[in-house]
C-alpha cells in the first residue's frame, strides 16, 4: 500500500473550494438544464467569495509547504488567490445578461471556477509537476471558455486556435522541465536551485532546459515571438472571457514565470536574463506598433496587452526585492483596468448587437453612455500610465525598479513603448467622443446592462483609488515579493 | 486659513462634478465660471497675504505614499504665485469665452478646462517631484481631449503631434525623476529639496528635453502651430497663455535649482537656442497668413526669449523672465481670445478676409491696438519693462549677446504692426463687408478686458510684481550662478 503525503487541508482550502464548487455546479447543471435562472452565477459567486475568504483568513500565516513539498503557501500565493477570486467574481457578474447564460450558465460558472483553481495552484506550485498540472487545468478550462459561444464561428475558432497553440506551449514547457530534471535529478524548485547553485550554469542540458521552459511560459503569457495567438483568441472569445484572460491569465502565467526563474533558476540568471531582455524589448516595441494599426478595439487591446507584458518582463529581469514588488503590483494594477475595459467593450457590443467593436462603431458612442465611456477613458489612460490612475503607479514602480536595478536603457525602451501606447489609447477616446458621429439617440437598456455597469464602476473605483492612494497595494506587493525572493 | 491645496481642490472637484453631472449648458457654464472666479479670488487673497522674503508659503506637507517616499507638498514662492495668478485669470477668461461662444457638450469642455487649471496649479506649486510630475503630465489629458474633440478640422493630426512631442519628453523626465527619487540617501524621497545637486548630466538632459518641448524652445516647437491653430480659442488661450509656461517655469523653479552644476555647464546651449528661437519665431510670425499663426510664432519667439533670460543665471535675467512669463500669458491669451472673436463674428482668421475693422469699431480697435503695442514692447508697457530686464541681463553677460537679442524686439514690432494693420486697417476684407461684425462689446469684451486691464496695471506699476518676485528668483538661481561664476 502506498502511503500518501500529509496534507494541510486548510492551507489548500481556496483551491479545494473552487474545485468542489465546480463539481457541484456541473452536477447541478445536469438537473437544471435550460432553466438556469441565475443559479449558476449565484453559486459561482459564493464559491469564489469563499475561496477568496480562505485566502484572506490565511493571509498572515507563515509560509509553509504541503503535499510533500509540491505546493507552497506564502504571501504571494495568498495575494494571487485573492486577485484571481476577484477577477472571477467580476467576470461572473458581467456574464449575467449574456444570452448563453440562460442555457448553460451553470456550466460556464463551473469551468470558470476550474480555471481559477488552476491559476491559484500555479501561484502555489513548488515543483514542475505541480506547475504543469496547474497550467493544464487552467489552460484547458480557458480553451473551453473561449469556445463557449458555440453558435459563433469566431468563438469556436478562437477556442480551437488557443487549444492548438496553447498545447504547443505546454509541450515545450514539459520538454524543458524534462531536461532540467535530467540535469538536476529533481522537479522541485528548491532542489533544482540547490543543485544548480552547486553545479554552476555551464551544463548544456541546463541551458536547453531553461530556454525551453522560458519559451513555454512565454507562450502562455503571450510575449514576442510567441504572441501570435493573442489577438486572434482575444478577438474571437466572448468579450468578458477576454477580459478574464487579459487580467487573470496574465497574473497566473507571470507568477509561474517568476516562480520558475526566481526560485528554481536564479543560479543560471546569466543564461536567461539576456534572452528575457531581448524578448522584453521586442515585445514592447512590436506589440505597441502592431496595436497602432488595428481597427478592431479588441485586437488593439490584445496587442496592447502584449506590450504591457513587456513591462512585466522588465520587472522579472530586474529581480530582487524591488523587481518582484514591481511585478506583483503591476499585475494587480493591470487586472481591474483590463476587466473594466473589456466590460465596456462588451457593453458596447450588446448595444450594437455586433460581435465586433471597431473605431468606427464606437464613434460618438461616448455621448450615449456617458458613464461607461468616462470609465473607459480612465481605463485607457490607466493602460497608458497617466497619473492618478493605478496604471501610473504600476508603471512608476516598474520603471523605478529598472532605474534602480541598473537597467536604465531598458526603461528608455519602455518609455518609447509608452509614447506609442498613448497614441493608440487616445484614438479610442477621441473616437468615443467624436462629435461628428451618430449620437444623441437614446439606446434602449439591453439585458445585463446593470451588471456590466456594476463591474465597470467597481473597476473604476479600484483604478482611481489605487492611483491616488496606492499605499495598501504597495504593502501587499512588498509582502508578496518578499515571499518570492526569500524562497529563491 | 486656506492653503494651496484648497486652491487646487476647488477646480479639481468642480471639474470632476461637471464631467459626471448631467446638467444644462447654461448651468454648467455658470458653475465653471463661478469656480474659476473663486480660484481667482483666492489667489488675490494669497497675493495680499504674501511675504516676498519669507520663502515658500501657504504650504501643505503631508505623507502621501510613504512606501515610495512620496509626500503631498505644495507651497508657493513669488514665482509660483505669479504663475498661479495668471493661471487663475487666464482660465477664468477662457471659461468666460467658452460660455460666450457656446460649445456643444459644454459641461464636459468646461470640466476639462477646470481640470487643466487644477493640474497647472499643481505644477506651479508642487515642492515634491512626484506631485510636479502628476501635474505636468496630468494636464496633458484634458488638453488633449479638448483639442481632439472640440478642435478644428485638422484636430486629429494636431493631437497626435502634441502627443508625439510632449509625451516623449515628459516620460523621459519621469525616468529622471525616478532616478533622483529612488537614489536619495536614506531611502526614497521625491522632495525637490532632497534632489538638489544629486543629478548627473543624463538626468539633467531628460528634464531639459521635457521642459524645452513644453516651453517650446527652438527647435522643438513643431507641435505648437497645429495645436494653437486647431484648438478652440479658449483652449489655445490656456495652452499658449499658461500651459506652455509650465515648461519655462520649471526651467527656473525646478531644473536650475536642482541641477546647479549642469545648468551652469550647459547654459550656453539654452542661451544659443533661446536667441535663435527668438529671432526665428519672430521671422516666421512675420510670414503667417492668419492671426493665430502670428500669435503662435510670436509665442515661440517670446518663450525662447524667456528661456534665454532664465539661463543668463543672473538676478536681472531671472526676474525679467518671470515678469515676461506673466506678460506673455496675458498678451497671448488675450490675442487668442480676440482671434476667436474674429472667427466667430467674421467667420475667418485669415488676413485675406480681414482688414478695415477699425472703422466704426472703436472699442475693438482700442483693445487690439493696446495688445499689439504691448506685444511689440512699446516703452512704458509692462512687456517693455520685462524685456528690458532680460536684455540688460544679456548685456551684462556679453555685450554682443544683448545686441543680437535686441534685433528680436525690432522683428516683434514688424510682425505685430503687420497684424494690427492687417486686422484693423488696410482695405476692408471681403468677409468683413459681408458679415459686417459689430463692435467688441458686452460678453466678449468682458472676457478680454480683465487681461488687458491687468496688463495696463502692470505697465503703470511693474514694481508691484517685481518686488514680490525678486527675492524668490534670486534664491532659485543662487546656486547655479555661483557655479557659473566659478
Amino acid at each position: 500500500m502506498i502511503k500518501g503525503p500529509a496534507v494541510d487541508w486548510l492551507a489548500i482550502a481556496p483551491e479545494m473550494t473552487l474545485m468542489v464548487g465546480a463539481f457541484v455546479l456541473l452536477m447541478l447543471a445536469a438537473f437544471i438544464r435550460g432553466r438556469d435562472r441565475g443559479i449558476g452565477v449565484i453559486v459561482g459567486l459564493l464559491v469564489l467569495a469563499l475561496s477568496g475568504g480562505f485566502a484572506v483568513y490565511g493571509w498572515n500565516d507563515p509560509s509553509t509547504t504541503t503535499l510533500a513539498g509540491a505546493v507552497q503557501i506564502d504571501q504571494l500565493t495568498e495575494s494571487v488567490r485573492v486577485l484571481i477570486a476577484g477577477c472571477g467574481i467580476l467576470t461572473l457578474i458581467i456574464s449575467v445578461g449574456w444570452t448563453r447564460m440562460r442555457e448553460v450558465g451553470a456550466e460556464f460558472a463551473a469551468i470558470l471556477l476550474l480555471a481559477c483553481a488552476g491559476m491559484d495552484l500555479i501561484a502555489a506550485s513548488n515543483s514542475f509537476v505541480t506547475l504543469f498540472v496547474a497550467l493544464e487545468l487552467f489552460s484547458i478550462s480557458l480553451y473551453v471558455l473561449c469556445a463557449f459561444d458555440s453558435k459563433s464561428k469566431a468563438s469556436l475558432e478562437s477556442g480551437f486556435k488557443y487549444l492548438v497553440l496553447g498545447t504547443i506551449g505546454s509541450i515545450v514547457l514539459v520538454y524543458g522541465a524534462a531536461f532540467l530534471y535530467g540535469a538536476t535529478g529533481s522537479f522541485g524548485f528548491d532542489a533544482i536551485n540547490v543543485a544548480l547553485t552547486k553545479a554552476g550554469s555551464g551544463d548544456a542540458l541546463v541551458i536547453l532546459g531553461t530556454v525551453l521552459v522560458v519559451a513555454g511560459l512565454a507562450f502562455k503569457i503571450g510575449v514576442m515571438p510567441f504572441h501570435m495567438w493573442v489577438p486572434d483568441v482575444y478577438e474571437g472569445a466572448p468579450t468578458h472571457v477576454t477580459g478574464f484572460m487579459a487580467a487573470a491569465t496574465k497574473i497566473a502565467a507571470f507568477v509561474a514565470l517568476a516562480r520558475v526563474l526566481l526560485e528554481a533558476l536564479p543560479a543560471v540568471r546569466d543564461s536567461w536574463q539576456p534572452a528575457l531582455v531581448v524578448i522584453a524589448v521586442a515585445t514592447i516595441l512590436v506589440g505597441g506598433i502592431a496595436a497602432l494599426v488595428q481597427t478592431s478595439i479588441k485586437r488593439m487591446l490584445a496587442y496592447s496587452s502584449i506590450a504591457a507584458a513587456g513591462f512585466g518582463l522588465i520587472a522579472i529581469i530586474v529581480g530582487g526585492d524591488v523587481g518582484a514588488r514591481a511585478l506583483v503590483f503591476y499585475l494587480a494594477a493591470y487586472a481591474p483596468m483590463a476587466i473594466g475595459a473589456f466590460a465596456v467593450v462588451s457593453m458596447q457590443e450588446r448595444d450594437t448587437k455586433e460581435h465586433k467593436a471597431t473605431y468606427d462603431s464606437i464613434r460618438g458612442w461616448g455621448f450615449d453612455r456617458p458613464i461607461a465611456a468616462a470609465a473607459m477613458t480612465i481605463f485607457l489612460l490607466g493602460f497608458a500610465g497617466f497619473p492618478l490612475t493605478i496604471g501610473f503607479i504600476g508603471k512608476f514602480v516598474v520603471l523605478g525598479s529598472a532605474v534602480q536595478g541598473g537597467f536604465g536603457w531598458l526603461a528608455v525602451v519602455a518609455v518609447v513603448g509608452s509614447v506609442i501606447g498613448i497614441g493608440y489609447y487616445l484614438r479610442v477616446i477621441l473616437a468615443m467622443y467624436d462629435r461628428s458621429g451618430k449620437s444623441g439617440a437614446m439606446v434602449p437598456a439591453g439585458p445585463g446592462l446593470g451588471s456590466a455597469t456594476l463591474v465597470i464602476v467597481i473597476c473604476l473605483l479600484l483604478v482611481l483609488a489605487g492611483g491616488i492612494l496606492p499605499g495598501l497595494g504597495l504593502d501587499w506587493a512588498t509582502g508578496a515579493a518578499r515571499a518570492l525572493v526569500a524562497a529563491g | 486659513m486656506i492653503t494651496i491645496s484648497t486652491l487646487i481642490a476647488v477646480p479639481a472637484v468642480i471639474g470632476v462634478l461637471l464631467l459626471v453631472l448631467p446638467i444644462s449648458r447654461k448651468a454648467s457654464g455658470y458653475l465653471a465660471l463661478l469656480a474659476s472666479l473663486a480660484v481667482a479670488g483666492a489667489v488675490i487673497g494669497f497675493i495680499y497675504r504674501f511675504e516676498p522674503t519669507a520663502g515658500y508659503q501657504f504650504a501643505d506637507n503631508v505623507e502621501w505614499i510613504p512606501q515610495l517616499g512620496i509626500r503631498w507638498h505644495v507651497a508657493v514662492d513669488g514665482v509660483s504665485l505669479a504663475m498661479a495668478s495668471v493661471t487663475a485669470l487666464v482660465t477664468a477668461c477662457a471659461i468666460g469665452f467658452g460660455l460666450w461662444a457656446g460649445r456643444d457638450r459644454s459641461h464636459t469642455s468646461f470640466g476639462l478646462l477646470l481640470l487643466t487649471e487644477a493640474f497647472l496649479l499643481l505644477v506651479f506649486s508642487a515642492r515634491d517631484l512626484f506631485g510636479f510630475y502628476v501635474g505636468f503630465e496630468g494636464m496633458l489629458i484634458p488638453l488633449l481631449i479638448l483639442l481632439g474633440v472640440w478642435g478644428g478640422a485638422g484636430r486629429r493630426t494636431a493631437t497626435l503631434q502634441v502627443i508625439a512631442y510632449t509625451a516623449a519628453g515628459t516620460l523621459l523626465m519621469l525616468l529622471g525623476i525616478l532616478y533622483l527619487g529612488l537614489t536619495a540617501p536614506g531611502g526614497p524621497s521625491f522632495a525637490m529639496a532632497d534632489a538638489v545637486g544629486r543629478g548627473n548630466d543624463w538626468v539633467f538632459l531628460a528634464f531639459a528635453l521635457a521642459l524645452a518641448i513644453k516651453s517650446p524652445l527652438f527647435p522643438l516647437h513643431g507641435w505648437v502651430l497645429p495645436a494653437y491653430r486647431e484648438s478652440s480659442p479658449e483652449v489655445a488661450a490656456v495652452l499658449s497663455g499658461v500651459a506652455s509656461k509650465a515648461g519655462a517655469y520649471a526651467f527656473l523653479a525646478v531644473l536650475v535649482p536642482i541641477f546647479p552644476v549642469q545648468a551652469a555647464k550647459y547654459a550656453w546651449i539654452f542661451i544659443t537656442l533661446g536667441v535663435i528661437g527668438f529671432l526665428w519665431g519672430a521671422l516666421l510670425a512675420f510670414r503667417q497668413p492668419d492671426g493665430r499663426g502670428v500669435v503662435a510664432f510670436s509665442s515661440i519667439s517670446q518663450m525662447s526669449f524667456i528661456v534665454l533670460g532664465i539661463f543668463l543665471l543672473s538676478d536681472r535675467g531671472a526676474t525679467g523672465a518671470t515678469f515676461q512669463m506673466v506678460n506673455h500669458a496675458l498678451v497671448s491669451a488675450a490675442l487668442f481670445l480676440l482671434a476667436g472673436w474674429l472667427e466667430v463674428k467674421v467667420g475667418s482668421g485669415s488676413f485675406k478676409h480681414l482688414g478695415g475693422l477699425a472703422r466704426r469699431r472703436p472699442i475693438l480697435a482700442t483693445v487690439a491696438l493696446v495688445l499689439g503695442m504691448a506685444t511689440l514692447a512699446v516703452p512704458g508697457s509692462s512687456v517693455f519693462a520685462s524685456e528690458l530686464l532680460i536684455l540688460l541681463g544679456a548685456f551684462e553677460a556679453q555685450w554682443w549677446l544683448g545686441a543680437i537679442a535686441s534685433l528680436g524686439i525690432v522683428l516683434a514690432a514688424m510682425y505685430m504692426l503687420r497684424w494690427v494693420s492687417a486686422v484693423l486697417h488696410d482695405r476692408e476684407g471681403e468677409l468683413v463687408g459681408t458679415s459686417n461684425p459689430p463692435d467688441l462689446r458686452q460678453g466678449a469684451l468682458l472676457v478680454i478686458l480683465p487681461l488687458v486691464l491687468v496688463l495696463i496695471g502692470l505697465s503703470i506699476a511693474p514694481y508691484q510684481l517685481t518686488s514680490r518676485i525678486d527675492a524668490s528668483t534670486h534664491s532659485l538661481i543662487t546656486l547655479a550662478s555661483q557655479e557659473a561664476s566659478r
